[in-house]
């Protein structure tokens, strides 16, 4: 049989500082910002009265896609001020989630909880400041624990699940969402990866040809991961606006 | 046999994992290097290691990993079965260090995006659509001018017909004037011939018939006297003559 | 058979011994906790995608309204599967 020994969760997740405290998540990071703040700068660069080509276009139709397919479906035209942090979120999501299936980074910077944590606490900060700046503190809390339209006697219910789930689980869901989305995606590759090698390297020779069926199923689930990339990113960012919406905007 | 795994990862120092692949010899410990990559010589690794941390882990954490390890190895050397797993935190928590490494770029990132990158991107955007729909606009008046054009001469046309079809309507009417004053000449001169002719007819008519009656009287008289025997009044006679000729010019 | 026997003596050995025992239940009882939890957020987004398509066929007009309010509401029943496979790394891993 083949010696065939899945390693610790750890040794596929975690990378050796290269400096204090500068581990390959934070080059992914950094990089993620890098090329997005790059991208966007040599756009803004090009000359805007001809059609868009090349990096122009990349960076013109995100924006669009970010205002016709996440502020316009969820917030209407008063969201569009939300544009750069949505725009932002949505780049940077991706640009952290697709290190997964490039070569020799083969890492997705979400497939950390702390990446996806950090950004879900900015949420959560931005829309219920959001919320509170539009309608008062007060304001934001009532409607928020008591919306309206429920029987007096219910509030008893309604209250602490109103509760639970807009000031917990919400942020909570959206920061898990993204990482397990990722981490199982990573895992995954992971396996399929090693299933591939340990067939071809297997003593017995009659093993080698069947390492073609995992290989197969790797570069059917690398495809898989751009898509599961981009719609990571489209999902968080589209939720965000939900939340953003609903905390301007309550339902009266 | 015992096979000796050892791994580094992460923060942790190192992970020893004893592994028993052959129940026939449980006690002793041999140290394999042929088969895998992760089955190191045992010896080397925790060596190096204690002698130069890994540059995240604190110090004096590094120093307490190591005894522990080596501990490990010592317990399990006398058990066999005892598994000392990876150390480093879970999968699941967050970590500070990558919290703080996304926080910090993607802070930037939003930043740079907000006042700089996504108002310079934009407003290229809007001058070029603002052209575009000026174009749309200039074309759109440019088409309004070809149509006034089209339809000053299109009345032009139209005069110019009605001018053409009323001088041909008076060169008719001349023709048809001309043509009627001739027919009428001809008319009148044809009228002058006949009257003319008619006036001769008459005239002879006129004389032969006062011929006849002349020689009708003679005779009459001559017959009248030889029948009488006597001369007949010629007043009575040329009376008489006229009022038969008369009848039978009324009766023929 | 092999396999179960293999199972038996380890499960025996581990007796010995209470927290290998204790890491030995998690990590069987992690492949359930997964299992069962894609069950019903299988479902639930089957169902969601199966009514978005009706939706869009009935009125392609409304196709992009329908396709956010899709992927929205796959968002929040997958967070459920997402949970269960958390819970897996949690006692497999932890």
């Amino acid at each position: 049989m083949i010696a065939l020994e899945f390693p610790p969760i750890n040794e596929i997740l975690r990378w050796k500082d290269l400096f204090e405290s500068f581990n390959k998540i934070s080059i992914i990071a950094v990089l993620a910002a890098t090329i997005g703040t790059v991208v966007f700068l040599l756009a803004g660069r090009q000359s805007a009265k001809t059609a868009p080509r090349g990096i122009r276009n990349i960076a013109e139709s995100t924006v669009e896609f970010i205002e016709n397919g996440v502020v316009m479906q969820t917030m209407g035209r008063d969201g569009l001020g939300w544009t750069p942090f949505l725009l932002s979120l949505f780049t940077f999501i991706y640009l952290c989630n697709v290190p997964g299936i490039i070569p020799f980074l083969q890492m997705p910077a979400t497939a950390r909880m702390a990446l996806p944590a950090a950004l879900a606490l900015m949420v959560w900060v931005v829309y219920n400041g959001a919320g509170i700046k539009h309608q008062g503190f007060g304001g934001y809390f009532k409607s928020v624990l008591f919306p309206p339209g429920v029987p007096k006697a219910l509030y008893i219910l309604v209250t602490p699940i109103e509760f639970i789930s807009a000031i917990i689980v919400r942020p909570f869901s959206l920061a898990v969402r993204l990482f397990a989305n990722m981490l199982a995606g990573h895992i995954l590759l992971v396996t399929f990866a090693l299933l591939t090698e340990s067939l071809f390297q297997a003593k017995d020779k009659i093993l080698i040809p069947f390492g073609v069926l995992p290989m197969g199923m790797l570069i059917f689930l690398t495809g898989f991961e751009v898509l599961v990339a981009f719609l990571q990113a489209y999902i968080f960012t589209i939720l965000t606006a939900v939340y953003i919406g609903g905390a301007v905007h309550p339902e009266h | 046999m015992l096979t000796a795994i050892v791994t580094r990862s992460g923060e942790a120092a190192v992970s020893v994992r004893l592994v028993q692949t052959d129940s026939a010899t449980p006690t002793e410990v041999v140290v394999s290097a042929e088969t895998e990559e992760t089955v190191l010589p045992t010896e080397a690794e925790p060596m190096m290691m204690s002698a130069e941390p890994v540059s995240d882990a604190v110090p004096t954490e590094a120093s307490e990993e190591v005894p522990v390890a080596a501990e490990a190895r010592a317990l399990s050397a006398e058990t066999g079965t005892v598994e000392v797993v990876d150390a480093g935190p879970n999968p699941i928590a967050p970590e500070g260090k990558e919290l703080m490494w996304t926080f910090g770029p993607f802070l930037i990132f939003l930043i740079l995006m907000r006042y700089f990158l996504f108002p310079r991107l934009r407003k290229g955007m809007d001058s070029r659509y603002e052209s575009i729909r000026s174009d749309h606009d200039g074309a759109d008046a440019a088409k309004a001018d070809a149509r006034a054009e089209v339809a000053k001469y299109d009345t032009a046309l139209a005069g110019v017909r009605a001018e053409a079809a009323q001088r041909i309507d008076a060169a008719r009417q001349t023709l048809d004037q001309e043509r009627q004053r001739a027919i009428a000449e001809v008319n009148a001169r044809i009228a002058a011939k006949k009257a003319e002719a008619e006036a001769a007819a008459n005239a002879e008519r006129a004389a032969a018939q006062a011929q006849v009656s002349a020689a009708v009287t003679s005779v009459t008289s001559t017959v009248a006297s030889l029948a009488l025997g006597k001369t007949a009044d010629a007043g009575v006679v040329s009376q008489a003559v006229s009022e038969a000729m008369q009848n039978a010019g009324s009766r023929s | 058979m092999e396999a179960l026997a293999k199972i038996v003596v380890k499960a025996a050995e581990a007796a010995a011994d209470p927290a290998a025992a204790k890491n030995e239940a998690a990590a069987a009882s992690a492949g359930f906790a997964y299992g069962l939890a894609a069950i019903g957020p299988g479902i639930g987004i089957g169902y969601i995608v199966g009514k978005a398509v009706e939706a869009m066929a009935r009125q392609p007009e409304a196709a992009g309204m329908v396709r956010t309010t899709m992927f929205l509401g796959i968002a929040f029943t997958e967070a459920l599967a997402l949970i269960g496979f958390v819970v897996f790394i949690l006692l497999k891993f932890a």
